[in-house]
Parts: C-alpha cells; sequence; structure tokens
C-alpha cells in the first residue's frame, strides 16, 4: 500500500516544485549591492544628466482608471475613433528603439495587429496593420534635433517624467523611497507627494535607473486605489544602439499612404494636423487654481467636439493625443463609438454631466462648458459658477 | 557498451569469451530495450497514422485553408478590417492562407483533434481491450506511457503543419505570392515568410503539448476513449472561456490556452520570442503535472481489459 502512494509521489512534487520556482521568482530580487544614498535633488539632477540616447526595450503600460474597458473584438473595435480612448483604458505593450534624437520606432504590439510610428531624420511614418493603412509626414527641416517632435503612443518614461518634473513646485512633496527593480535593473524611486488634500492623485512615483539615470517608470496612484490608476514602465532594457534597419520604413504594397501636411510653425504641429479646421476653432482653454487642484476650462463650442474630451492633464497628455491615429478627425467623432461610450460613461449632475475617472473629472456643462481637473466633481461646480 | 570498448579481442571473440558475460548481458539489455522502446514507438506511430480516423482529421484540418481559399478566390474583396485577421491580405499574397488558416483553426479544430487523439491514446487501448496484452510484453508501463504521449505529440505537430502547408500550397496555386507584409509594416521575401509560416505551426505544436498532456491523463482515468476525447475537448474550450472573463484577470496567464493566439509575434519584425519563451515554458509546466498525474493513475491501476 505504501509503494502505492510512493507512486502519486510525482504528481505531488511536481506541482510543489513549479509553486516554490513561481514563488521564489516572484519575489523582490535582493541580491546585490544597494544604491548608494541620494537626495530627492541628486535624482532628480541624474535624470536632467543621463546621456542614454539609445536603446531598445519593452514597455508595459496599464491604466485602472475606472473607464469600462473596450470590446476587443466585434463591430467597431479597435476603430480610428476609440483609439486613443482605448489606449486608456487597457494594457498595453509596446517596443520601442531610440537611436538618437532624431531616430526612433515605437510599435504597439495588439493582438493580430501592431501600430507602428518611425522616425527616421525628418521622415516620420505611421503604420496600422489593422487596416493596412500608412500615414507619411515630412517633418521641417528646422525639427530634426527637437525634443517635442519625437513620435509616441504609449508615452516614454522619459517624457512622462520630464513633464511631471517641469511641474514641480511648492505644491509637492519630493522623496526618494526604497530602490525598486525595473526591468531587471536597480532603480531610484522619486515619490512625488501631492501637498493638497483635494486632489485624486495620491502619488507619482517615478523610477529612475541606478546606473544611468534614465526614467525606467512611472506609476501614478488614485486616492482610495489600491492598484496604481497608471502605469508605465519598462520590462526589458537594453542601453545598445538598435539595428538601423529597424528605423528604415517603407509602407508596404498595397497599403494605403496617407500625406500628413505639416504646417511649418511650431505652434500649430499641437493640433490634430489632419483637422486646419478644428485648430482655428478651438479657443485656448482657461485654467483655474493652482498645482495639483488646477482646474482647466474648454470654453463653449468645443463640446460638439468629443474627440477634445479626453481628460487632459499633465499625466494622461501623451496617452490622449495619440499620434498614431492621425485619421481621427476630431469632428467625426460626433456619430462614433468615442461619442457612444462617453454618453455611457457620462453621468446626469446638476448643471450638466459627468465623466468621472479615478484620477480626473470631466464636467460637461449644460452650456457647453467643459471643465476638467484631477479634483472632486464639488471644485469643478464651484470653478463653473466662478464666472 | 563500455565494456566492448575495453577488450580489443571483441571482433574475435564477440559474446563467446566468458569474462565479457557479465558486463555484456546489461549493455545487451539495455541495447535491446531501447531498440524495443523504439519498435514500440515506431509501431505506435504506425498504427496512428495509419488510422482511417487519423487520416479524416488531418483532412479535416487541411479543408479549412482549401476552403478559406476558394471562398476568398470566388468572391469579391475582402474589405481590411472585416472577418478574421489576415483575411483581407490573401488576395495580396497567396501565403497569408496559411496564416489565416491557422488562426482560424487554434479555437476549436486543433485542440479537438489533439484532444480525440491525446484522449485515445491509452483509453482507446483499455477500450478494445489490448491493453493487458501491451503490458504482458516486457515493455513496462513508464515506457508505454511515454511511447503513447509520444505518439499524441506526433499528431500535434502534423496537425498544425497540414494546416501551415497546405494553406501555403493552395494560396500559391490560386493567389500570387510574393513579398510578404508582416505586421510592423516591413516586408520579408517569399523564402522567409515560409520559415515563419513554419515557426507559427511549430508554436501551435508547443501550444498543443499541454493539451496532450491533459489528453493522456485523463486517458489513463476511464477505459471510455470517448469519455477522456470530449473531456479533454471540454477542458479546452473551458480554459479559452476563463481566458475571455476579465473578472479572472490573475488566473489567465495560468490557463494552458492562454498564448494560443500569441503567434502573430512570430510576425512581427523584429521577431518578439517572449511569447514564444513565456509559452513554452507553461506549456512544459502542464506537460510535467499532467505526466506526473499520469504516471501515478497508470503505474496503480489495475488493468482489467
Amino acid at each position: 500500500m505504501t509503494r502505492r502512494w510512493l507512486r502519486w509521489m510525482p504528481a505531488v512534487a511536481v506541482p510543489a516544485v513549479i509553486a516554490a520556482g513561481v514563488l521564489s521568482g516572484s519575489l523582490p530580487a535582493s541580491a546585490g549591492d544597494p544604491l548608494p544614498e541620494k537626495t530627492p535633488q541628486q535624482v532628480l539632477l541624474m535624470i536632467a544628466q543621463h546621456g542614454e540616447k539609445s536603446l531598445s526595450g519593452t514597455l508595459e503600460q496599464s491604466s485602472e482608471i475606472g473607464l469600462p474597458e473596450l470590446p476587443k473584438t466585434g463591430p467597431g473595435a479597435g476603430s480610428a475613433e476609440t483609439a486613443w480612448l482605448e489606449l486608456l483604458t487597457g494594457p498595453h505593450t509596446a517596443r520601442v528603439y531610440l537611436d538618437g534624437p532624431g531616430k526612433a520606432r515605437v510599435q504597439i504590439m495588439d493582438r493580430m495587429a501592431e501600430r507602428n510610428a518611425v522616425r527616421n531624420g525628418d521622415e516620420l511614418w505611421f503604420y496600422n496593420s489593422k487596416d493596412n493603412t500608412a500615414a507619411h509626414a515630412q517633418l521641417p527641416a528646422d525639427a530634426a534635433g527637437r525634443h517635442e517632435a519625437r513620435p509616441g503612443a504609449v508615452a516614454t518614461p522619459e517624457d512622462l517624467a520630464d513633464k511631471l518634473l517641469a511641474k514641480l513646485d511648492a505644491s509637492t512633496e519630493v522623496t526618494v523611497g526604497p530602490d525598486v527593480q525595473v526591468a531587471g535593473r536597480a532603480a531610484y524611486n522619486l515619490v512625488l507627494t501631492p501637498a493638497s488634500e483635494v486632489t485624486l492623485v495620491d502619488s507619482v512615483a517615478i523610477a529612475v535607473d541606478g546606473a544611468s539615470g534614465l526614467p525606467l517608470g512611472v506609476e501614478v496612484k488614485a486616492r482610495g486605489q489600491a492598484e496604481p490608476a497608471f502605469s508605465v514602465a519598462f520590462t526589458a532594457l537594453t542601453l545598445e544602439t538598435p539595428d538601423s534597419a529597424i528605423f528604415n520604413f517603407t509602407p508596404p504594397p498595397g497599403a494605403t499612404v496617407k500625406e500628413i501636411p505639416l504646417p511649418a510653425h511650431h505652434e500649430k504641429a499641437a493640433v490634430p494636423p489632419s483637422d486646419p479646421a478644428a485648430a482655428k476653432t478651438a479657443k485656448r482653454p482657461t485654467v483655474t487654481g493652482t498645482g495639483w487642484e488646477s482646474v482647466l476650462e474648454f470654453p463653449a463650442g468645443t463640446a460638439a467636439l468629443p474627440g477634445q474630451i479626453p481628460p487632459q492633464t499633465e499625466v494622461q497628455d501623451p496617452a490622449a493625443a495619440n499620434p498614431l491615429q492621425p485619421d481621427s478627425s476630431v469632428a467625426a467623432g460626433t456619430s462614433s463609438g468615442a461619442a457612444a461610450l462617453l454618453e455611457q460613461a457620462a453621468v446626469a449632475v446638476p448643471g450638466g454631466r459627468l465623466v468621472s475617472t479615478s484620477l480626473v473629472n470631466v464636467l460637461i456643462l449644460d452650456d457647453g462648458r467643459i471643465l476638467a481637473g484631477s479634483v472632486p466633481l464639488e471644485r469643478l461646480q464651484a470653478a463653473a459658477t466662478q464666472r | 557498451m563500455s565494456s566492448e570498448k575495453s577488450s580489443p579481442s571483441v571482433i574475435s571473440g564477440a559474446g563467446v569469451s566468458p569474462g565479457h558475460t557479465p558486463g555484456g548481458a546489461p549493455a545487451a539489455e539495455t541495447v535491446r530495450r531501447g531498440g524495443q522502446s523504439r519498435g514500440l514507438l515506431a509501431s505506435e506511430l504506425g498504427v496512428l497514422f495509419r488510422r482511417r480516423r487519423t487520416w479524416a482529421m488531418l483532412c479535416a484540418l487541411a479543408a479549412i485553408p482549401i476552403l478559406i481559399a476558394v471562398a476568398v478566390r470566388v468572391s469579391s474583396a475582402v474589405p481590411p478590417g472585416r472577418g478574421p485577421a489576415f483575411l483581407d491580405r490573401i488576395t495580396q499574397n497567396g501565403l497569408f492562407v496559411g496564416v489565416t488558416a491557422m488562426l482560424v483553426s487554434v479555437p476549436l479544430f486543433l485542440p479537438l483533434t489533439v484532444g480525440v487523439v491525446a484522449g485515445d491514446t491509452v483509453a482507446g487501448e483499455a477500450g478494445q481491450g489490448t491493453l493487458r496484452y501491451l503490458l504482458v510484453a516486457p515493455a513496462g508501463r513508464v515506457r508505454l506511457l511515454l511511447v503513447k504521449y509520444a505518439g499524441a505529440v506526433a499528431f500535434a505537430v502534423a496537425a498544425p503543419l497540414v494546416v501551415a502547408l497546405v494553406g501555403a500550397a493552395i494560396g500559391a496555386a490560386l493567389f500570387p505570392v510574393g513579398p510578404v507584409t508582416l505586421l510592423s509594416g516591413d516586408s520579408i521575401g517569399a523564402s522567409e515568410a515560409m520559415l515563419r509560416l513554419l515557426l507559427i505551426a511549430a508554436y501551435l505544436a508547443v501550444s498543443l503539448m499541454g493539451l496532450s498532456a491533459i489528453g493522456l491523463f485523463m486517458s489513463t482515468l476511464t477505459d471510455v476513449p470517448v469519455g477522456a476525447m470530449a473531456s479533454t475537448v471540454v477542458l479546452a474550450v473551458v480554459s479559452q472561456v476563463l481566458d475571455a472573463l476579465p473578472q479572472l484577470e490573475w488566473l489567465h496567464p495560468w490557463l494552458f490556452s492562454h498564448y494560443w493566439l500569441d503567434f502573430a509575434d512570430l510576425l512581427r519584425q523584429p521577431v518578439a520570442w517572449d511569447s514564444f519563451l513565456t509559452n513554452s515554458l507553461l506549456q512544459g509546466g502542464y506537460v510535467a503535472v499532467f505526466g506526473a498525474l499520469a504516471y501515478g493513475r497508470f503505474i496503480t491501476k489495475d488493468v482489467l481489459s
């Protein structure tokens, strides 16, 4: 009888071994020397001074901001109008290749599809394999060295960190937390905690590579939510120059190629270039409040363009303005899935409708004005009645 | 083997020398048993691929790309973004017939056929009453189990390969073949595309290893082959249903069907090998767990039929 039980030993031992292996693998690797102590200023300086301009890596981005996840299949899935919303609601994996300031490639790996943004010098290409469309833009010659012109739909950690640090002022407490491991590298964890009690943002953590100073990941936490509301981080990273063939892109035969005329003036490059009409009608938003409590107010007239409703905060700006969908003209949104989804996500509140996420509240007033901010609804309503 | 090398007089006095007998006998025994398991494997594969049922299943799998190709050929152009992925590419490049057919057959047809073969392995012999004759031969139960699993694996390799090759052939016959556009927008030559196609077939074969092991375990539980087949196929479907429920997100990376459709990563430029690696690890885990379970069950089983 004991022999009989011995025969079942492998069936017990194998799962136990696998479980042990998984558990030991998921424990934080504490091996190796801890990074030397640094003050927040020194870490900030590391970011500012890092010279890593060539890398290839894999980024993972995930959002838990409380918006309903878009269907991945079925009619309307992956349509151009909902693409920017899709970037906000689900997890994404992207491969990033950089070689100096002039060469970049971002590949957003969808299931059975891929979206590409390639920059090689002043040539800019977008390619979407789902409908086999490509778009081409010729950057103005003087933009070749400009940092801002780099494409990126899933924002690289570098972009996000730069934007956040530019916003730093007395409103924020900056500390360096315990070291973290990102993409197998020891990293400083720079934690920004808003001093304000009002804002929805609980903390923003930036992982900074201990060796090179390259930002490796950004994690935004919302109040009252254990999971990070938004995170983007490298899962694999090498700081070597990628194969230069990666940056050569020619549109595949059979693809629909669209030429995007880029205005020479830099100011206008910020608005969707495919819709010059929107550029004229869009009025500049006004800002009330300071720091984390800022409320953006879009004047009436922009309300008919649901494409402009995406929460416009410093955190989500790069994800919302999605350059991979150059044809997602804002005007088309009225009849699109985006508008329908917005209707679904919005709840009626006194004076208008509210689109609420864990990081941002957007109040669409009945008179057409739109207020957005990382603050509770009452603050938005107060800002609305101020004028 | 070593005992033979130790003496230079081996050629003249091969087995006759009494000095060689004690060392020579176990060596000869291993050789004999090794040859025996090879023979067992050969006969298992022979029986499997001579069966009319196996051929019927392979023919049914081969019909998928043929149906797709003919349907696309006789209908008007498929608008991009409609139907299964890659369907709209077929008219430009026939090799995509193979990719589309593999994509279509992953959720049901491949698990169905592999489930039938894997579920039949032990239970089929038991159901026919031939299992105990197999065990009378001094092959041993472990060896029989390994040979049976090898047979199921052979079919799991053959099934996606048939879909890919028939797809490529019918695609080449009905549509132009040229440079293939990858998901990243880069183009590769037809020969490299053929290599990618075979890689996808290999990915799917690896993907079906776990299901084969589950089928083998199910097969040791019962003497009714249909029961083992059905439960294996049902498990494959259940796994895919669970994979579609967002509430069970924590479970998803552990489901054996989770990476099945990630073979598209082989169609990127450069190839994203991560999913191939993760998938292989996961399938290896399933093979280990269900192999051990099948061992425990089959070794302790009272074979009455």
